[in-house]
């Protein structure tokens, strides 16, 4: 059976759909949003996350990495990332909860009864479950027969996409698919080139796409300080989704809480602005 | 200040004690002699000089004819009070006056010269940390719909109209009662006499006058008379008058005949928020509890018109005391659900839900019926009890100690002192079902013996305290000529409080796993290591707390001990008799109050990572941090106990990131994680809504968080009136939380 990658499961999701849900987040993302707050679902390759300031120094990690990418010295912990082969061994024996392993595979079998462990509360808040991401489409098989699971266990679905994949994946899904949570970052073509890396000509196409086929469809714009904060982008952003069949737009404003994660992965992100209430205000009424 | 202008505002938050000096909210009460005029009355101690004098001269009388006749004589002689700023009278309380020359001195003779081998142990279990018991004169529920109905010279009237019926031998009882109401009813008169007197209190002195005769009649009346008679059981005869009453279903008639004739719905208001401030202005640390909701007989709600400005009122005003329970059922209204989960997720921590369902199936299981079960009154943070039933006696037993028995041969892990049973060596132990059964065998035998020792002093609880104002209106009481705590209520439950299963079901899994099912240590090594208190084993230690099979996380291994040991202890307990002179029997349930603390400190390193000395886990909650998938499995692993097997509390105290419950779509979180806990058959659920920067930043500068309040078990105080080490407990809870 097919098995997909998963860097993190989180239940008592309320800001992911209708009701209380448990959101899944699929790794890999074939887009690098400057301000991603989910850096660790970017890349579809395991990894391993290290959160110094939880750090004890006990050691257990180097006890056990094949790699020897961890080593005490003096006390202090050494983690070389060059050397991790992303086993995961070193988190799952951490004491400080300073390593994470971010990419568990697992089969849809086996995902199902993780989710279903919160079905009491979906039903009693009309809520479900959601995939995100990363990019959840781009694991379009995997994310096909777990939705076809939930479908068949009578559990609402939502699927929070980006939506840069072939149609094809789209049409995977949609028969299993109570609502998608589509992003819409940038409407002039350029300004989302710069953004993400890729062009927006697929995304709203796809989008246009689902809207057609009569999906429902919340769409979901983060407002980035610095990036696409104007009302002239917002409003085009607007102007694009006016003829659409869509149940409602949010409007998300930057958050820097992901930045810590950069630095646990060996990365480096990139900090904007967050957007003030009346700004935010400003740009939900064009949306009216 | 909505509804009360400022200067009645000062003015009651002042009334009690002055709120800009230093306040200890463990004292019942300060009083402000200030406040009195003295030709109303006598300075408190020539009071007790003539208390002292009087009970002299009747010595041979029967204990309740002389705590009535000490009773009367504190309400003739206190000094009294009217203010135009305040629609209720000031009593100058002695607080507990009786208990200071009567009851405290019959208590004495119960503890030292008739039972003292009973108490002499009882000491013992408290030094120990093992059991917190004795004599519980505080969560007792007044038969408000009988108070209500007939007043208090109804009650007076109806006494003694069953008096006619008793022989001579019930002539104590009934003679306390008649010279407790006459008191009360000449006292009434007498502050109505004062009222009349003061500029702006005429009001306030035509309904005294008229309660003084005749049932409350009208919304303010009835307000006058749960004030009147919480003042005087609380603070004079000395009982405390849990509950101030299930007030939508109680006061709604009044409120409604009200607006009829024309009251307006603004001066409901100004009184219900003088009314409200008062208990804010006492300030008892463990705050008055009132309660709303429930199910009227065709299974509707008594969630009504009041309910809605009952919160109102009480959001307004920006109180924590009284807390407020609300009772919930099927048919309780979601929008006003969600109008108090608001009001929680604001801050508002004071408000908690208990299950009308599960406490009506709890109740019936114990003997009650349907219609006393739909009826029943909250008497205490969480617990509830029929009306005219009594349910008395926190008796709150460690369940970690019988482990630290099973570990060290029946010797207490802290002070090595030799319990109630020898148990075998941890070297002896073959498999993990022999250690668990010894632990069973030990737990048994101290709930025992702690039933036993509450059944000898409960044996004289009547004796030590009679309560004729309370008997008054138990119709039972009347029938039978018997006190409410001599077996004249309805069910006489003794209640044994057993805490900490969490910490207890951590450390059993911690066992299981490390010693018996991975083999990474030996029982022998892992005891000294407790013994140790993990000295130079923090890696070890780290390893335990670090683990995710903990109670709290829908965890199988944690989950199924903690359900078991439930049950073993419901199967115990409930139903055994309790002391014969009250005729009722045993229930148990899991509330800790603050013996967290008190008994966390004489309690020795737990197999879970917990070092001797530090806080235990609370009510049916996890370990203090220890909740890291949620607050949906949270409610998964507390729902697993079969809370309808025992009539106690199975509280789950829930924390909440405020990330979590932000905007309409948190709102409606919290009302789903309620409904799922209540159909899962869950009790009590109370939340506090917290993050750690918050808590942190309150904990380096207290002068910028002067109104955050927190729940810590059953009751809200102010975060600064907390210690630190408190603090840092909620701090590593918030920690634990997801965003």
């Amino acid at each position: 059976m097919i098995r997909g990658c998963i860097f993190d499961i989180k239940r008592f999701a309320v800001h992911d759909g209708n009701g209380i849900r448990t959101t899944v987040f699929l790794k890999g993302c074939n887009l690098r949003c400057l301000w991603c707050h989910n850096p660790e679902g970017m890349f579809s390759v395991p990894q391993t996350a290290y959160y110094a300031h939880k750090c004890i120094g006990c050691g257990e990690c180097a006890g056990v990495c094949p790699a020897q990418a961890h080593r005490i010295e003096d006390g202090k912990h050494l983690f070389d990332r060059a050397l991790c082969i992303g086993c995961g061994k070193c988190a799952a024996v951490c004491l400080g909860d300073a390593l994470t392993f971010y990419g568990r595979e697992m089969t849809a079998d086996e995902l199902l009864p993780l989710l279903l462990e919160d079905r009491e509360f979906y039903e009693s808040s009309s809520g479900g479950v959601t995939f995100s991401g990363g990019e959840c489409m781009l694991q379009a098989d995997f994310l096909r027969e777990i939705l076809r699971l939930c479908k068949e266990n009578g559990i609402h679905t939502a699927v929070d996409t980006a939506g840069d994949v072939p149609w094809e994946s789209f049409e995977k899904v949609i028969p299993y698919t109570d609502l998608f949570l589509y992003d819409v970052k940038a409407a002039t073509e350029s300004l989302h080139k710069e953004g993400t890396g890729v062009s927006n000509a697929r995304i709203l196409e796809n989008l246009k796409r689902l809207s057609d086929a009569g999906a429902e469809i919340i769409v979901r714009v983060p407002v980035i300080g610095g990036y696409n904060d104007t009302a002239e982008e917002i409003e085009r952003i607007a102007a694009i989704l006016k003829p659409l069949r869509i149940r409602s737009v949010e409007l998300l404003p930057y958050h820097a809480m992901g930045e810590h994660k950069y630095e646990a992965i060996g990365q480096v992100g990139q900090t904007f602005t967050v957007p003030d209430a009346d700004t935010m205000a400003l740009f939900r009424k064009l949306f009216n | 200040m909505k509804y009360i202008s400022d200067a009645s505002y000062d003015y009651i938050m002042n009334k009690y004690h002055d709120q800009a000096k230093p306040f200890d909210p463990f004292q019942r009460f300060i009083r402000r002699d200030e406040i009195f005029s003295p030709e109303t009355g006598m300075p408190a101690g020539e009071i007790m000089d003539g208390l002292k004098a009087q009970d002299e001269r009747i010595a041979d009388k029967p204990h309740s004819v002389r705590k009535a006749q000490a009773f009367a004589y504190v309400l003739k002689n206190t000094r009294i009070s009217c203010d135009r700023r305040d629609p209720f009278p000031a009593i100058n309380m002695i607080d507990r006056p009786l208990s200071r020359v009567l009851t405290s001195e019959w208590a004495r003779e119960v503890r030292e010269e008739i039972l003292p081998d009973v108490f002499r142990r009882r000491a013992e279990f408290s030094r120990l940390g093992i059991a917190t018991i004795g004599p519980d004169y505080d969560h007792s529920v007044p038969h408000w719909d009988g108070i209500f109905a007939f007043g208090f010279a109804g009650l007076l009237h109806e006494s003694e109209r069953a008096r006619v019926g008793h022989g001579a031998d019930k002539d104590a009882f009934f003679e306390g009662i008649r010279i407790t109401y006459e008191a009360i009813i000449s006292f009434v008169e007498r502050l109505s006499d004062l009222a009349a007197r003061t500029e702006g209190s005429g009001r306030m002195a035509k309904a005294l006058s008229s309660i003084a005769k005749n049932p409350p009649a009208t919304f303010y009346e009835v307000l006058l008379v749960i004030y009147i008679y919480f003042m005087l059981c609380e603070h004079i005869e000395g009982l405390q008058a849990r509950s101030l009453c299930h007030f939508d279903r109680l006061l709604y008639p009044y409120f409604e005949n009200d607006l009829k004739n024309g009251v307006t719905e603004e001066e409901i208001r100004g009184d219900l928020a003088a009314f409200l401030l008062q208990f804010t202005a006492i300030g008892n640390y463990w705050n008055q509890p009132v309660f709303l909701g429930g199910c009227k007989e065709d299974e509707s709600t008594y969630i009504n018109a009041l309910s809605y400005l009952f919160l109102d009122v009480y959001d307004q005003m920006g109180i924590m005391n009284p807390k407020v329970q609300i009772k919930v059922a099927e048919s309780t209204p979601k929008d006003f659900l969600l109008k108090a989960l608001d009001m929680i997720r604001r801050g508002h921590s004071s408000i908690v839900f208990v299950s009308d369902a599960l406490i009506r199936k709890s109740l019936m299981r114990a003997g009650a019926t349907p219609e006393q079960a739909r009826l029943c009154d909250i008497k205490g943070c969480y617990e509830y009890s029929i009306l005219g039933g009594i349910d008395v006696g926190m008796n709150y037993v460690n369940l970690l100690k019988p482990l630290e028995y099973v570990l060290h041969e029946g010797c207490d892990g802290v002070m090595g002192e030799f319990a109630l049973h020898k148990s075998p060596p941890p070297c002896a132990y073959k498999s993990f079902d022999e250690l668990y059964a010894e632990y069973k065998l030990q737990l048994g035998m101290l709930i025992d013996a702690v039933i036993d020792i509450v059944n000898g002093f409960e044996e004289y609880l009547a004796y030590m305290n009679p309560q004729s104002m309370l008997s008054a209106a138990y119709p039972t009481c009347l029938q039978r000529g018997r006190d409410a705590l001599a077996g004249g209520s309805l069910m006489n439950v003794s209640s044994l409080g057993c805490g900490f299963i969490a910490d207890l079901a951590d450390s059993f899994a911690m066992i299981k796993k490390y010693v018996f099912e991975k083999g990474e240590i030996s029982l022998p090594e892992f005891v000294r290591i407790l013994d140790s208190n993990y000295e130079g084993e923090e890696l070890f230690r780290r390893k335990l707390v670090a683990d995710r099979d903990k109670y709290g996380n829908n965890k199988d291994l944690p989950d199924s001990i903690a359900t078991d040991i439930v049950s073993f202890i419901t199967e115990r307990v409930c139903g055994k008799p309790n002391a014969a002179a009250r005729g009722g029997t045993w229930e148990c349930g899991f509330h800790v109050a603050r013996q967290s603390y008190f008994q966390g400190e004489r309690t020795a390193a737990s197999p879970n990572g917990r070092p001797l000395g530090e806080e235990l886990s609370k009510n049916c909650s996890a370990s203090m941090g220890q909740n890291r998938d949620g607050a949906t499995a949270a409610i998964l692993s507390v729902t697993k106990i079969d809370a309808s097997a025992f009539c106690g509390d199975a509280c789950l105290d829930l924390g909440l990131h405020p990330g979590a419950v932000k905007g309409e779509e948190g709102l409606e979180a919290m009302y789903g994680l309620l409904m799922t806990f209540l159909k899962r058959g869950g009790h009590a659920m109370h939340i506090n809504v917290f993050d750690a920067d918050t808590l942190r930043d309150a904990q380096a500068h207290p002068e910028k968080y002067g109104d955050l309040q927190i729940r810590v078990c059953g009751w809200n105080v102010h975060w600064n009136q907390i210690p630190k080490e408190e603090q840092d407990g909620f701090i590593r809870q918030a920690e634990a939380l997801l965003s």
